[in-house]
């Protein structure tokens, strides 16, 4: 199975200089682990920002999150792999960077996300289909 | 177990041939329905009226053949529910075919129908392989989780598409409405998938 087919492709997106905040707002908000952040004309363009680096680098710490923008904590670069890309090949990724997602990119643009529970999904689809 | 012990009347075997019959004519409905979201071609999209009507007719024939004897009686009720929630995701289908020959898709919103629609077609899929497992009296388990996970799947992106519509500027009621429906009728297609695929979980756990 191709990640195109199994990707969630609703991505939340925000610039850099937003407050980690207003973020984690975003993320409770709609039940998201993760926001992309863009930073505009410094490349590389994306970083992430995920709950386990808001817990860990932040709230763990006993840092006040409004006191941080999204810049200060995201991951850059962010893994692009190919929409055409096998399911188990994205897993093997994820296993050797460890990692809890890749990003689809498409002509460097971000159109979709693969994340571990994507590829449990997809893994128990295939078993069922007998593939 | 189902092949065992019911497989071995001409009744029964014609309301088997028959029920995956409708299915696959449900998938191929689906089938349609996604390309001619795809191309943009509303008569492909209509063309899902004219296997509306042919199931109508397989429905008709398999509560017929059950009615006349096929099948225990215990068994009957639920195998009559089945073909029923089967025939409710052809009017589902038939229902937002109907609103899409009078509507356009926002392009917001394109993206999503398209992807919905083709997860419609993977659902209806792995309702025809549980029904085919039921049959051979294999284990369902695997192949319901399947389903849920699919019916789930398209449950976030409904809820999304969702928090675009409310947004989304219209011209007037009418517009609204419509669209609003097309989306409600695409998205509950799984729903229903989803409580044909528990009828077949009650089926398989009645039989033992």
């Amino acid at each position: 199975m191709k990640l195109s087919e199994f990707m969630t492709t609703h991505i939340r997106f925000v610039d850099s200089d937003y407050s980690l905040y207003d973020a984690i707002e975003q993320m409770v908000d709609r039940r998201i682990r993760s926001l992309i952040v863009r930073f505009p004309g410094e490349p590389p363009e994306y970083g992430v920002i995920t709950a386990r680096d808001i817990v860990i680098k932040v709230l763990g710490k006993g840092i006040d999150p409004a006191s941080l923008k999204v810049s200060e904590i995201a991951s850059r670069p962010v893994f692009c792999v190919e929409k055409d890309m096998e399911m188990f090949e994205a897993a093997r990724i994820m296993d050797e960077h460890n990692i809890a997602r890749v990003f689809v990119c498409d002509n460097g643009k971000i159109i979709g996300v693969v994340a571990m529970i994507d590829l449990m999904s997809a893994a128990l689809i295939q078993r069922a289909r007998g593939e | 177990m189902f092949k065992k012990f019911f497989q071995q009347g001409k009744k029964e075997q014609a309301v088997i041939d028959k029920t995956a019959a409708h299915i696959e004519l449900l998938i191929a409905a689906c089938k349609g329905f996604h390309e001619g979201l795809i191309q943009e071609d509303k008569s492909r999209v209509l063309q899902v009226f004219h296997l509306e009507r042919e199931a109508d007719t397989i429905r008709r024939e398999i509560i017929a053949a059950i009615y006349e004897g096929a099948f225990l009686p215990y068994l009957r009720p639920n195998l009559c529910r089945f073909a029923e929630l089967v025939d409710r995701v052809f009017d589902d289908i038939e229902g937002a075919a109907n609103h899409y020959s009078e509507m356009e898709i926002p392009e917001v919103l394109k993206e999503d129908c398209v992807r919905v629609a083709f997860y419609n077609i993977r659902i209806c899929e792995m309702l025809l392989i549980c029904f085919h497992a039921l049959i051979e009296g294999n284990e369902l388990r695997e192949k319901t989780l399947a389903v849920r996970i699919y019916e789930k799947k398209i449950d976030d992106i409904k809820f999304e598409m969702k928090r675009i519509l409310w947004k989304l500027p219209v011209q007037g009621f009418w517009e609204g409405r419509i669209l609003a429906e097309f989306v409600d009728g695409l998205t509950a297609i799984s729903d229903i998938v989803e409580d044909a695929s528990d009828y077949l979980h009650i089926i398989n756990v009645s039989m033992k």
